[in-house]
């Protein structure tokens, strides 16, 4: 079936905030094909030249999909892409019931859009299904959305304490936040990313609009990541600087089964957490203004890294180990850079590393005209607390403080993976 | 003209059939071309044409005519629409999509100058779920239903009279905690009748205007939000007699001049819902909270004025739309909700004063009752049906 003769799917079940028009028509799309989406592209770098491939399809907003089923959801190894939209909800359902209804209509939603296809018709029966925002055949374009709960979900309302992950809770407030409760935590994370800014924005509207009495937007946060200049490194934050270089090898199973992937059991995990991750969003405003006007060498000590190369200060290469055992004292890389102190590279830190995918935001001008921009941490791991808490108080009082300040954000669960067309998110836990 | 009609249908014919055929054997691919041409003009509405297969189909209508057109795909059994598109050029060719089900099928040509037409009739075989047709609603159906509106209204713009009247009075005797209290009656009252989508015209800027083009200081200013203000930031009641007094000889002079007017029968189904899309965007973000905190009570109100003309609609409206009981349990919800914020003393909870959570509960329960609202202005909006013909 092209995707110029499609024929609608059946409409899912009525349900209480899910739109009689709601469901979708699975187009034609060759999903994991050869060259796989450009998320899966960036998520198997290096291989033979998929970045070229990758950006010609997100300039034509062809990107394929990125299959929407599986163990894991598909948004979270991957690259960041160049469009993200990270939105809290407040669940405003009104019992287990209907909580499960909107967990169901955010999974259909998902699953229809992420692999894209032809909108109903409705004749005469009501406004478009669809917004159009795409044209009248809906694109993947890479799209992914990833979708997990916030501790305040677990409270009395829902009766779910008892199957609370064990490490989610509030976001903790480090000695340097300026935390806004408006635009930290939530019951609810939904981040989707894509090629390009139009597909995030047309499956935001769409998945809103299919769960009004569902949920209600409580904040939400625009990220794009550059493409990497020069090509071939890696992109940019707003600082100049190289970010997320030192991460985890998402190809390698055992560490992402160390490192990102929560293993029930051993933990005190609940059972229902299995290949969920937990999700760091931490927003961060980037005082550039004042950062552009500090010389190259403090900037540099700042981070530990040469700001054209990327390179670690002691070495060339940006994918080179910096050698911390041969610079006891911080002459080369100062022991407050930074990556130093983020990832000293020890034995006992190798446990609190995390999967690292920040995005850079834009919102315009402050109330007194300073330029509002900065980046969208986003971090997956298996425990918070060993990982994103340890990294961070180590952090506390570096140097770079004096040019950042985190404003808001949240602690979630990234569910596990919707497996198959009948399964839905956080089955697990509400069936 | 005769001959040269004659040589368009039969290449239309011709070319219908190639493509027909083209299709059959590369298995329905996504072929551009445009496979289903259906011409219409003065005196064609589509000649031999077929599906060639249930499920998505679009037909490219093709106006050769000279004036512009609406076609509508139909069950010719009842007339009921599949599928419609308005406003077609002449010379133009425009897509229509749907999904075919098994059924009935013939395209209803209306032209701006000539006499409706339908075309010939198509059977899908089989038991094959498609997009659902819907029984047009018709001028003529709509026609009492407005004059019955019409009506209501004239008889609550009698009562609003009386109670600007009264508030009148109170403001000028100087008796300011009186008038606060027939302000809000009066002014949810007005909000009751459903000043939606222009229905009073002038006369509702003259009443129930904002501050926003003019500002807050501005002799332009009247009505009750005038009122509002004046009444909750200490003016006095020498000051206010005049807006007083301008207030209630403007709903006079809406009394005098409603019987007069002509309802535009699509807004009957608009203002179903504008109402509510109102007060969200007014009431419930506390836009048009100018001192006396009581968005929410003007919402409860919007949503009085929304289900007067549900109630009118429904009996057109309940054989043709599923969701039409799920709208009245939402606008329950959402009254419901709204009641929550109703203080003993008659006075409501500010907007302003929400914890976040209240909020996002109002918010998410008009969410809900704006969304399945929708269908019914498409629904309502009045048509001229194969059968009237």
């Amino acid at each position: 079936m092209t995707s110029e003769s499609p024929s609608p799917q059946p409409a899912p079940g009525r349900r209480s905030f899910l739109r009689g028009v709601a469901g979708g028509v699975a187009g034609g799309v060759v999903a994991g094909g050869a060259a796989g989406a450009a998320a899966g592209y960036a998520a198997h770098r290096p291989t033979a030249n998929p970045e070229a491939e990758a950006n010609a399809a997100i300039v034509t907003g062809t990107a394929p999909a990125v299959p929407f089923h599986g163990k894991y959801q598909a948004g979270i190894l991957p690259h960041p892409q160049r469009a993200t939209a990270v939105v809290s909800f407040t669940a405003t359902a009104a019992s287990r019931a209907e909580l499960t209804d909107l967990f169901q209509t955010v999974t259909d939603r998902s699953r229809f859009l992420t692999a894209g296809g032809t909108p109903p018709a409705v004749g005469i029966g009501g406004p478009p299904a669809d917004s159009g925002v795409l044209g009248p055949t809906v694109v993947p374009d890479g799209l992914t959305v990833t979708f997990g709960v916030g501790a305040t979900l677990f409270d009395d309302r829902y009766g779910l304490a008892a199957l609370k992950p064990a490490h989610l809770t509030p976001m903790k407030p480090f000695p340097n936040d300026d935390l806004d409760p408006a635009q930290t935590d939530g019951d609810l994370i939904l981040q989707l990313s894509a090629g390009n800014a139009d597909t995030v924005l047309h499956g935001l509207r769409d998945i809103a609009k299919n769960t009004r009495g569902g949920m209600q937007a409580n904040w939400r946060i625009d990220g794009f990541a550059s493409p990497a200049r020069p090509t071939g490194t890696v992109p940019r934050n707003l600082m100049g600087f190289m970010d997320g270089i030192s991460n985890p090898s998402v190809t390698s199973a055992a560490e992402m089964d160390s490192l990102v992937w929560v293993q029930p059991g051993a933990a005190g995990e609940p059972a229902w957490t299995a290949g969920g991750s937990y999700l760091v969003v931490r927003l961060i405003r980037m005082l550039v203004e004042f950062w552009d006007r500090v010389d190259i060498g403090e900037q540099e000590t700042m981070f530990g890294r040469r700001k054209d190369s990327g390179y670690p200060l002691d070495a060339t290469g940006i994918y080179a180990t910096p050698d911390y055992s041969a610079d006891p004292t911080g002459d080369i890389i100062p022991l407050t850079a930074h990556m130093r102190l983020a990832n000293p590279r020890t034995a006992q830190s190798t446990s609190s590393r995390i999967l690292r995918r920040a995005y850079n935001y834009d919102r315009g001008l402050d109330e007194v005209g300073d330029l509002d921009m900065g980046l969208v941490f986003t971090c997956f791991q298996q425990n918070i607390k060993r990982q994103f808490e340890a990294v961070q108080t180590r952090l506390i009082d570096e140097p770079l403080v004096d040019y950042i300040s985190p404003f808001g954000g949240g602690y979630f669960l990234a569910l596990p993976g919707v497996t198959g067309p009948s399964d839905y998110f956080g089955r697990g836990l509400l069936a | 003209m005769r001959t040269r009609q004659l040589l368009a249908r039969t290449a239309s014919t011709i070319a219908s059939a190639t493509l027909v055929a083209a299709v059959a054997a590369c298995g329905a691919s996504g072929s551009s071309r445009p496979s289903n041409m259906i011409t219409v003009s003065d005196s064609q509405c589509g000649s031999t044409w077929h599906v060639a297969k249930p499920g998505w189909n679009t037909f490219q209508i093709n106006n050769q005519g000279v004036n512009g057109a609406e076609v509508d795909l139909t069950d010719p059994a009842n007339g009921a629409i599949y599928a419609e598109v308005e406003n077609i050029g002449p010379g133009t060719v425009t897509p229509m999509s749907l999904d075919v089900g098994s059924g009935k099928y013939e395209f209803l040509c209306l032209f701006s100058d000539s006499s409706p037409m339908t075309g010939p009739a198509v059977t899908v075989a089989g038991d094959v779920k498609g997009t659902p047709a819907i029984a047009p609603i018709t001028y003529n159906e709509l026609i009492p239903l407005a004059k019955e509106y019409q009506a209501d209204l004239e008889a609550g713009i009698k009562v609003l009279a009386s109670e600007t009247d009264t508030l009148k009075a109170a403001v000028a005797s100087g008796n300011l905690t009186a008038a606060k209290s027939d302000w809000l009656t009066a002014h949810l009252q007005y909000e009751t009748l459903g000043d939606a989508y222009g229905a009073f015209g002038n006369y509702d800027t003259e009443i129930d205007g904002r501050a926003d083009a003019v500002g807050v200081t501005s002799a332009q200013w009247t009505g009750f939000y005038r009122l509002e203000y004046g009444l909750w930031h200490g003016q006095s009641a020498a000051e206010l007699t005049a807006v007083a007094r301008t207030l209630d000889s403007d709903v006079h002079a809406l009394l005098a001049w409603w019987p007069s007017q002509q309802i535009t029968l699509s807004d009957l189904g608009r203002r179903a819902h504008e109402q509510i899309e109102n007060a969200l965007e007014f009431q419930l973000t506390g836009h048009d909270d100018y001192g006396s905190g009581t968005t929410l009570a003007s919402t409860v109100a919007s949503i009085q004025a929304s289900r007067t003309l549900l109630n009118l609609l429904h009996p057109l409206l309940a054989a043709r739309y599923s969701g039409l009981q799920q709208v009245y349990t939402d606008l329950d919800n959402l009254q419901a909700r709204l009641e929550k914020e109703h203080l003993p003393s008659g006075w409501w909870v500010p907007v302003s004063s929400l914890p976040t959570q209240t909020r996002e509960q109002i918010d998410a329960a008009c969410d809900q009752a704006l969304t399945d609202l929708a269908p019914v202005a498409s629904i309502t909006e009045p048509r001229n049906a194969a059968h009237d013909f």
